[in-house]
C-alpha cells in the first residue's frame, strides 16, 4: 500500500511516518500545498493523508484540484479545525474521512484501514479476507482455518496488497509502484522472491503466475 | 433625578408667568396711566367751563347756572364739582346730600370713594384767582365703569393668558416628546445590537444626537475588533495546540513507554483532559462571536449532508432518522446548529444499537429538538451529574460528557433548555427547547 503524507509540522509527520511505516505502509511525505497538489495525481497512491493547514496552497483547495483532475483514491482530512460545519464542508469537498487533532494514533490506523477496504468494495469486514485467508492487519498475521501463519513484514504488505485487489491481474510494476515509497530503490526481483515466500507458507495456488503479465491472486475461488 | 420634560415645563411656566403678568399688570398700568390722563383734559376743560361759568353777580360772584353742563343736575350722574372760595362753597346739584372727599393738594386724585354710593372718583382740584378772589375748583367723575372694565379685561387677559399657558404647555411636551424620540429609538437599537441583530448603531439621527451615536459606535467597532482579535488569538492558539498535542498523543503509544505503563497512564489522562479543555473552550470562543443579524439555519439544505457525514463516520448499519417539515428554518448560525446536532447525533450513533433518531418541531414561542437512540441510555443518577456545575470534566461520564457539554454551552449561550430523558427507542432522550428570540422583539 502505498500513501502520501501531506503534513506540514515535522514532528508530526515523523511520528505519522514511523508508525505507518511500521504498519506496513509506503509512505510519501510532502509538506507543502503546492507540491501536493501536483504529485498527488501524478503518482499512483491508495490513500492520501492531508492535512488542512498547509503553507503554500491550503488543504481544501489541494483536495479541489485532486478531484477536478480526476484523482480516486481516498483522502483522509487531517486537521485541527474540528467543528462539525468544517467537517461537513472538509466531506462536501470531496474527503472520504475526516479527522481531527489531536487523535489517537490507533484510530488514524483504523480509519487507513477502513478506508482501503471500503475503496476496494470491502465495507463493513472488521478483518480483510480473500480466498479462505484472514489478514490480522494489527498483528500482522494470517490465518487460515484457524492456524495461524507468521509473515514478514515485507510478505505482509505484499499479502495485503493482493488481499486487496482479488482476482486482479497485477504486474511486477505495478505491485513495486504500490508497494515502495518514492525513494526506495525497485528491484522487481525482490517481488519475485516474496511472492515466492508467500507461496510456501500459504501454498503454490494462492498466487498464480501469468507469464509476461504478471499475478493474480486468490485464482483457486474462480 | 428629575425628569426632562418636567424640568423644562418647570422652567417654561415660572418664565412664561412671570413675564406674562409683568408684561399684563404693566401694560393695563400704562393704559390706566393714558386713560387717567385724557379723563384729566376732560375734567380740566370742565374745570375751565366752571370757572367760566363764574360770573360777577350782584352779590359779588355767582355760577351761572347756564353755562353748568345739565350733568351737573342730576342726582349722582357721575359728574360732580365743588367750588370753593373765601365766602363760602357750592356743590354740584349732582352730589345731591354727599359730600365730595376734601383734597388739599391741587391735581389729579383717583380711587377716592364717594361716601355711600360706591362711585370710584377721579378728581381734580385746581386753585385759580378770579376777580381778585381765591377759588378752587374740584371737578370729580365716576370712575366706577372704567375700573370695572378693567377689572373684565384683566379676568379676560388672565384666562386667555392661562389658556395659552396650557396650550404652550401641551405643545412642549409634544415637542419634547417628538425631540427625543430619537433618543428612543437609538435605544431600541442598543437592545437590537445586544441580540446581535445588528452591529452599528443608525447614524441618520439629528445632529444634537449625532456625537453620541458616532461615540457608541466608535466604541463597538473598538469592542467588536478587540473582542475579535482575542478570540481569533484565542482561536489561534487552540488549534496552534493541537497538532503539538496530536504529536504527544502519538508518542505516549509509543514502544519505549511499554516499560513505564503507570507513566503513559498518566501522560494520557493529562493528554485527554488537555484535548477536552480545548474543545470546549474553543467552542466557548466561537459562540461568543457575532451573531450575524438574520443568520438562519435552513434545515433541508444542511440536514443532509450532516447525516451523511454521520453515515460516513460510524458505517451504514445504524439507521438514522429524521422528521423535520419541510422548509423549516431555525433563527441560529449553521454552524453552532450544527455543531449542537453533530455532537448529539455523534454521541448517540457512538452509543446507539442500530437506531437514531432527530426530530426538530416548532412550538409556539419557538423549537423543539429531540436527539434519540436505542443504546444503554445514562442511569437517572448519572445524570444529573453530566450537567451538575462544578463537575470537572474527567469525572463527568466519559464518552457522553464532551460533546454534551458542548451542546450544553451552546443551548446556555441561547437561553435554551436542555434535558436527558428515557426514549421511547430504550436508549438517551437529549431534548431541547429554543425560544424563538426573534418572536419577543
Amino acid at each position: 500500500m502505498r500513501l502520501l503524507l501531506v503534513e506540514d509540522h515535522v514532528p508530526l509527520a515523523d511520528e505519522l511516518l514511523g508508525a505507518l511505516g511500521r504498519q506496513g505502509y509506503a509512505v510519501d511525505w510532502l509538506a507543502d500545498g503546492r507540491d501536493a497538489a501536483h504529485q498527488g495525481v501524478s503518482e499512483p497512491y491508495d490513500l492520501i493523508i492531508l492535512d488542512l493547514g498547509l503553507p503554500g496552497l491550503p488543504g481544501l483547495e489541494v483536495l479541489a484540484q485532486w478531484r477536478a483532475g480526476g484523482l480516486t483514491a481516498p483522502v483522509l482530512v487531517l486537521t485541527a479545525r474540528g467543528s462539525w460545519a468544517e467537517r461537513i464542508d472538509g466531506l462536501k469537498a470531496g474527503a472520504d474521512d475526516y479527522l481531527t487533532k489531536p487523535f489517537h494514533p490507533e484510530e488514524l490506523q483504523l480509519r487507513i484501514q477502513a478506508l482501503l477496504r471500503r475503496s476496494h468494495g470491502l465495507a463493513n469486514q472488521p478483518r480483510l479476507e480473500a480466498a479462505g485467508l484472514h489478514l490480522d492487519e494489527g498483528r500482522q498475521c494470517v490465518s487460515r482455518d484457524g492456524t495461524e501463519i507468521q509473515l514478514t513484514s515485507a510478505e505482509f504488505r505484499l499479502l495485503r496488497y493482493f488481499m486487496l485487489h482479488p482476482q486482479q491481474l497485477l504486474s511486477k510494476s505495478h505491485l513495486s509502484e504500490h508497494l515502495y515509497d518514492g525513494e526506495s530503490e525497485r528491484d522487481s526481483n525482490v517481488i519475485e522472491v516474496h511472492v515466492n515466500h508467500l507461496r510456501r507458507k500459504l501454498g503454490r495456488s494462492v498466487i498464480e503466475t501469468r507469464r509476461g503479465q504478471g499475478y493474480r491472486f486468490g485464482g483457486v475461488a474462480v | 433625578m428629575r425628569s426632562i420634560q418636567a424640568r423644562l415645563s418647570l422652567g417654561l411656566i415660572s418664565v412664561l408667568l412671570i413675564v406674562g403678568l409683568a408684561l399684563a399688570q404693566t401694560s393695563l398700568w400704562l393704559f390706566e396711566l393714558g386713560l387717567q390722563r385724557y379723563l384729566q383734559d376732560g375734567l380740566r376743560n370742565e374745570s375751565e367751563g366752571l370757572l367760566i361759568a363764574l360770573v360777577r353777580g350782584p352779590e359779588g360772584m355767582q355760577l351761572d347756572e347756564h353755562r353748568v353742563s345739565p350733568a351737573y343736575h342730576r342726582p349722582f350722574s357721575g359728574h360732580y364739582f365743588r367750588i370753593d372760595f373765601p365766602r363760602g362753597h357750592w356743590r354740584s346739584r349732582s352730589l345731591w346730600d354727599v359730600e365730595l372727599p376734601q383734597v388739599a393738594e391741587p391735581g389729579l386724585q383717583a380711587n377716592l370713594e364717594l361716601a355711600t354710593t360706591g362711585q370710584s372718583l377721579l378728581l381734580l382740584h385746581t386753585d385759580y384767582r378770579k376777580f381778585g378772589e381765591q377759588v378752587s375748583i374740584t371737578v370729580a367723575r365716576d370712575y366706577t365703569p372704567v375700573n370695572s372694565s378693567f377689572k373684565r379685561v384683566q379676568q379676560i387677559g388672565l384666562g386667555m393668558g392661562l389658556t395659552a399657558l396650557l396650550l404652550i404647555l401641551i405643545l412642549q411636551r409634544v415637542t419634547v416628546r417628538r425631540a427625543l424620540r430619537p433618543l428612543e429609538r437609538a435605544r431600541e437599537q442598543i437592545s437590537q445590537l445586544q441580540q446581535g441583530k445588528r452591529s452599528q448603531l443608525d447614524e441618520q439621527v439629528p445632529p444634537e444626537l449625532e456625537p453620541l451615536v458616532t461615540q457608541i459606535n466608535h466604541l463597538l467597532a473598538h469592542t467588536e475588533d478587540s473582542l475579535k482579535r482575542s478570540r481569533n488569538a484565542l482561536g489561534n492558539l487552540g488549534h496552534a495546540l493541537k497538532t503539538p498535542l496530536a504529536v504527544l498523543v502519538s508518542l505516549s503509544v509509543n514502544e519505549q513507554l511499554n516499560a513505564a505503563p503507570a507513566l503513559r497512564k498518566t501522560l494520557q489522562e493529562q493528554l485527554e483532559q488537555i484535548q477536552h479543555r480545548l474543545s470546549r473552550e474553543l467552542n466557548r470562543a466561537r459562540l461568543s462571536g457575532d451573531a450575524l443579524p438574520g443568520a438562519l439555519f435552513d434545515c433541508d439544505a444542511e440536514l443532509p449532508g450532516l447525516v451523511s457525514t454521520l453515515r460516513m463516520i460510524h458505517g451504514a448499519h445504524l439507521e438514522l432518522e429524521v422528521e423535520v417539515a419541510p422548509g423549516l428554518q431555525l433563527p441560529w448560525d449553521r454552524e453552532d446548529i450544527l455543531e449542537l446536532l453533530g455532537n448529539l447525533l455523534d454521541n448517540a450513533c457512538k452509543w446507539a444499537d442500530s437506531q437514531v433518531s432527530l426530530s426538530i418541531t416548532s412550538l409556539p414561542h419557538g423549537f423543539c429538538l429531540s436527539i434519540d437512540d436505542d443504546g444503554p441510555g445514562i442511569p437517572q443518577a448519572d445524570r444529573d451529574e453530566v450537567f451538575s456545575r462544578g463537575t470537572r470534566l474527567d469525572e463527568q461520564v466519559t464518552g457522553h460528557g464532551l460533546g454534551l457539554g458542548i451542546a450544553r454551552d451552546i443551548v446556555d449561550a441561547w437561553d435554551g433548555q436542555l434535558q436527558l430523558r428515557v426514549s421511547p427507542l430504550g436508549g438517551l432522550q437529549v431534548r431541547i427547547e429554543l425560544v424563538d428570540r426573534s418572536l419577543h422583539i
